[in-house]
């Protein structure tokens, strides 16, 4: 019977496709042997209490209103085809036990796993990735980023036989791992896809390949997740000591400081304390901190970090020359600011692409505050310092317009704004909401524009910095740069298929970049911090290299209750007994 | 210059009115402090002598350092100065203002973070705010802004309100029908809407600000001034004039008008009252003027997000408040020298 089904199945993917059959110099590859960054001691069991800040407007994973906040969490629901190492990045079995890379650098074979289940019992098999493409295919729901990625990137699926598969890509890429990472959905659950999917699917709960589910959902108020007790996964290498809480629960509290009194009356077990007035002050005078019974920890990460800073536009009158870049550069006395208004929080961001690993170039230091360099590289362009101490050149006059958004950020700039004055540029700040900000950027009208881009998996320099997109409106290249030996590095680093090339190619450009000296970093994060009461307990270290939470319940998993501690620190505080207050500070990972 | 015994009176009348008298001349002394603010609250010296000439630093272009023999080529640090001018054993002196900073100055400490607390040490005599600038000197030069702004403001609502007004009162018929239907209309417009949608898209300036706020402001005089116009017109004094061969202009300008000075100078301080709590609004939602410009709106902001620094927020209050109360003392005053019973005008 089963050959029969192979043979028809061979049949009918040979009718679609002409003729496909696995390769016969497959190079198998798996991961067996990378460090578990899970805790052996973790036991299962407890509720998790946090919170969302306003109810999904649906439960579907695709179509309108799915990409809000709470996508984190649908899609969180699931697993990937494989994972990455949290560390080390390396790749980590998940729903595949095995992968393996094509000669043609466009397909990846994968081997499932054969254990994997639905929440609903039936097996994950080759099929419910080939319906993955016919979904997200599909113009009833309503995604056309979806659409049409999995048109534009991913040609086809192939199924072989019920647990081996190849995704293709439309064209060959360099680390092909992280192109074609497509998930299964569910082919028993959807069927055919109606033409009111959008409608019919929005609250309706569908069957997961993760160790949660959703269990109960009161419209606008909670939504409970409770953890499957035989999940598939539970005791496979990598998942081991992983999602320990059987129960976790999402309350909707709208406001920030109402979700803090929440949790300062112990209905939420943890909260952020990222911001410096609830890490500073708000969470030291917590009585149950003072007391004991909420513990603190600031977590150091060294992982990609967004691109905070101003990007000096080469089409302006100014900065076409390399000297006044230079100059203003030097006249950005951010050590101040970092040390003087925000305590140490924050540290200098060396250049566009930190923390991205071998991709970084990590000699790069920013250019520092420096009133002799700023003088000298002015004189050298000809440039005298005018009655009020700014410099002019003719009717020239070193004042430059930046262009930002954030209201938090006023504050910041002032303090640049300030020591600036005292290099003899003058900054005139012009604060716009964040929507014409970003179309005045977009559109390259800006003279410097505060702001920073989110991080990518790797370094994309051509929307940044090639002259593809200089000079042109809509693009990233907010810096207008364009300069024929970058464009070549660029574009070799965009065709190379081979890591080590692509790498050495990054660490020029990042060079070349500095060189060219039109984005002037501003700082970084790197790290996370939470409150959390004291009960809850984590491996060691707490996080990983790459976490941004301790208590990403969906992500890594990591913590758990210890039932012991919660009955003792109960009783404890029943009784007014204290603790010794409690603030970790992590900096295993810390970058430098 | 000799006024006419009618002003007279309403003078006297208005210093026995204790209340708004004193206001009143507590009010012109923050005029004269904010007008003359350089030489009060200033980072600049008000006289330098470095041995060899005397300096006036105040209301000139910029000293560099390297004129005294410092090492920079910005602005010299007079409060420096001082002690540079005793180490180098020079002969010379420097006289500082009362508040040696000025409202953009940013004063840190290492290892201590603003807003720090009065100290007369430092001579921050009301402390500093969120990011160490002296709260004297933004609440000097913020009154500043505050009173050009409620001064520009009064001067072109006023002038839009009396005229349109006095046309409808006057003219009356459809010219009065058409604008009174426009001014219900335009009243209807929400403000801050507006204000937050133009201030998303650029950049205002005080000129703007007043602008915009002229927009939408012009339409309160016009009700007063037409409802006085239609009364006076109906007088007997208007009829003999008309009777007399005299033009509309001249019955407007020469008649309906000074009779109605007392209504619009009862006006005028309540207008600036107005005018300084708008522009303190919009800074303190931050729809006002950009950063970092001093302003009390955005101190008033500062404040109510640093509450465990009081001296912020107590600082802003209490101006605000003393400015506010004076003003209203002021316009009470006033109302009641005006008070036309009490002169029985046109009897």
């Amino acid at each position: 019977m089963k050959k029969i089904l192979v043979l028809l199945t061979i049949c009918w993917v040979s009718t679609t496709f002409a003729k496909e059959k696995l390769p016969d110099d497959i190079k198998w590859l798996t991961n067996n042997s990378s460090p578990v960054f899970a805790s052996k001691d973790a036991k299962k069991g407890g509720t998790y209490r946090t919170y969302i800040d306003s109810f999904p407007l649906t439960f579907r994973l695709v179509g309108p209103d799915s990409n809000g906040s709470f996508a984190s969490v649908i899609r969180g629901l699931n697993m990937s085809i494989i994972g990455m190492h949290p560390n080390s990045e390396e790749i980590l079995p998940e729903l595949a036990t095995h992968w393996a890379y094509g000669k043609d650098n466009k397909t990846m074979y994968f081997k499932l796993d054969k254990d994997a289940r639905w929440s609903d019992g039936k097996p994950v098999t080759a099929d419910d990735y080939l319906y993955t493409l016919k979904f997200m295919r599909s113009k009833n729901i309503v995604a056309p980023f979806y659409n049409n990625y999995y048109t534009k990137e991913i040609d086809r699926v192939i199924k072989y036989d019920d647990y081996t598969i190849a995704i293709v890509s439309t064209k060959a890429v360099p680390e092909l791992h992280y192109h074609v990472s497509l998930d299964p959905t569910p082919a028993h659950f959807y069927k055919q896809i109606p033409k009111d999917f959008v409608r019919r699917f929005n609250w309706k709960i569908a069957p997961t390949t993760g160790p949660y589910y959703i269990d109960k959902v009161k419209k606008g108020k909670t939504v409970t997740l409770k953890r499957k007790k035989s999940w598939w996964a539970k005791d496979k290498r990598y998942f081991k000591g992983r999602f320990n809480v059987d129960k976790i629960s999402y309350k909707v509290i709208r406001d920030l400081n109402t979700t803090f009194e929440y949790f300062k009356k112990n209905q939420l077990d943890s909260f952020p304390v990222n911001l410096p007035s609830y890490w500073h002050q708000k969470s030291l005078e917590m009585k149950a901190y003072q007391q004991g019974y909420i513990h603190r920890n600031w977590f150091f990460t060294h992982t990609r970090q967004p691109s905070m800073g101003f990007w000096l536009n080469q089409a302006n009158d100014l900065f076409k020359e390399k000297n006044l870049r230079y100059a203003f550069a030097h006249a950005i006395n951010m050590e101040r600011l970092l040390t003087g208004i925000l305590r140490g929080d924050y540290s200098r961001l060396n250049h566009h692409y930190v923390g991205y690993g071998k991709y970084s170039n990590t000699s790069i230091r920013a250019r520092k505050y420096n009133i002799k360099k700023v003088e000298q590289l002015m004189k050298q362009a000809g440039w005298k310092r005018g009655s009020d101490g700014i410099w002019v050149k003719g009717k020239r006059r070193f004042s430059v317009k930046i262009n930002y958004s954030v209201e938090s950020h006023t504050q910041r700039l002032v303090v640049l704004k300030e020591d600036a004055k005292k290099a003899g540029i003058e900054m005139v700040l012009k604060r716009l909401d964040g929507s014409s900000s970003w179309k005045l950027n977009l559109e390259k009208k800006h003279e410097a524009a505060w702001t920073g881009f989110s991080t990518g998996m790797r370094p994309a320099f051509w929307q940044h910095y090639h002259s593809d997109n200089a000079f042109k409106t809509q693009t990233n290249n907010f810096t207008n740069t364009s300069d024929a030996d970058l464009d070549r590095m660029i574009e070799a680093y965009r065709s190379s298929l081979k890591v080590e090339e692509r790498i050495r190619l990054s660490i020029q450009i990042q060079k070349k970049l500095y060189d060219i000296g039109a984005f002037v970093p501003a700082y970084k994060l790197g790290y996370f911090r939470t409150a959390y009461w004291r009960w809850w307990q984590f491996p060691k270290p707490a996080g990983t290299k790459h976490s941004d939470e301790l208590f990403d319940e969906l992500g890594l998993g990591l913590f758990w209750l210890d039932k012991g501690l919660k009955k003792e620190t109960v009783k404890a505080m029943k009784k007014g007994v204290k603790f010794k207050p409690q603030t970790i500070v992590d900096k295993t990972f810390k970058a430098d | 210059m000799k006024l006419d015994p009618l002003t007279q009176k309403k003078i006297r009348r208005f210093k026995s009115i204790r209340r708004g008298y004193y206001s009143f001349l507590l009010f012109g002394l923050f005029l004269l402090v904010t007008i003359f603010a350089e030489l009060l609250v200033n980072n600049r010296a008000i006289v330098v002598y470095d041995g060899e000439s005397i300096y006036l630093p105040t209301y000139r272009s910029m000293i560099p350092g390297t004129t005294f023999g410092l090492d920079y080529q910005y602005e010299t640090n007079y409060r420096d100065l001082k002690t540079y001018f005793a180490k180098k054993g020079r002969s010379g002196f420097v006289l500082l203002p009362l508040v040696p900073y000025n409202a953009f100055e940013i004063d840190l400490k290492t290892k201590q973070y603003p807003p720090f607390p009065p100290s007369f040490e430092d001579s921050h005599y009301l402390g500093t705010d969120e990011i160490g600038r002296d709260i004297i000197a933004r609440l000097v030069y913020g009154f500043r802004i505050c009173i050009v702004f409620s001064l520009l403001l009064l001067i072109i609502n006023f002038s839009i309100g009396i005229t349109l007004g006095c046309l409808m009162g006057y003219l009356g018929g459809k010219f009065d029908i058409l604008f009174q239907r426009i001014i219900e209309i335009w009243s209807s417009v929400p403000f801050l809407y507006v204000i937050m949608i133009i201030s998303s898209i650029i950049v205002p300036n005080l000129i703007i600000l007043v602008l915009i706020s002229v927009f939408f402001g012009w339409m309160g005089m016009t009700w007063y001034m037409r409802t006085i116009t239609y009364k006076e017109k109906s007088r007997d004094y208007v009829l003999a004039a008309k009777t007399l061969g005299a033009s509309n202009t001249r019955i407007i300008f020469r008649h309906i008008l000074p009779n109605s000075i007392s209504l619009i100078v009862t006006f005028i301080p309540f207008s600036i009252a107005g005018g300084i709590s708008s522009l303190t609004a919009l800074d303190y939602l931050g729809f006002g003027l950009p950063a970092p410009t001093p302003s009390w709106g955005e101190l008033l902001q500062q404040g109510t997000h640093n509450l465990q620094s009081p001296w912020i927020i107590s600082a802003i209050v209490t101006a605000l408040v003393l400015v506010m109360v004076s003003i209203t003392f002021i316009g009470e005053g006033i109302r009641e020298a005006f008070d036309p019973k009490l002169h029985s005008v046109y009897e």
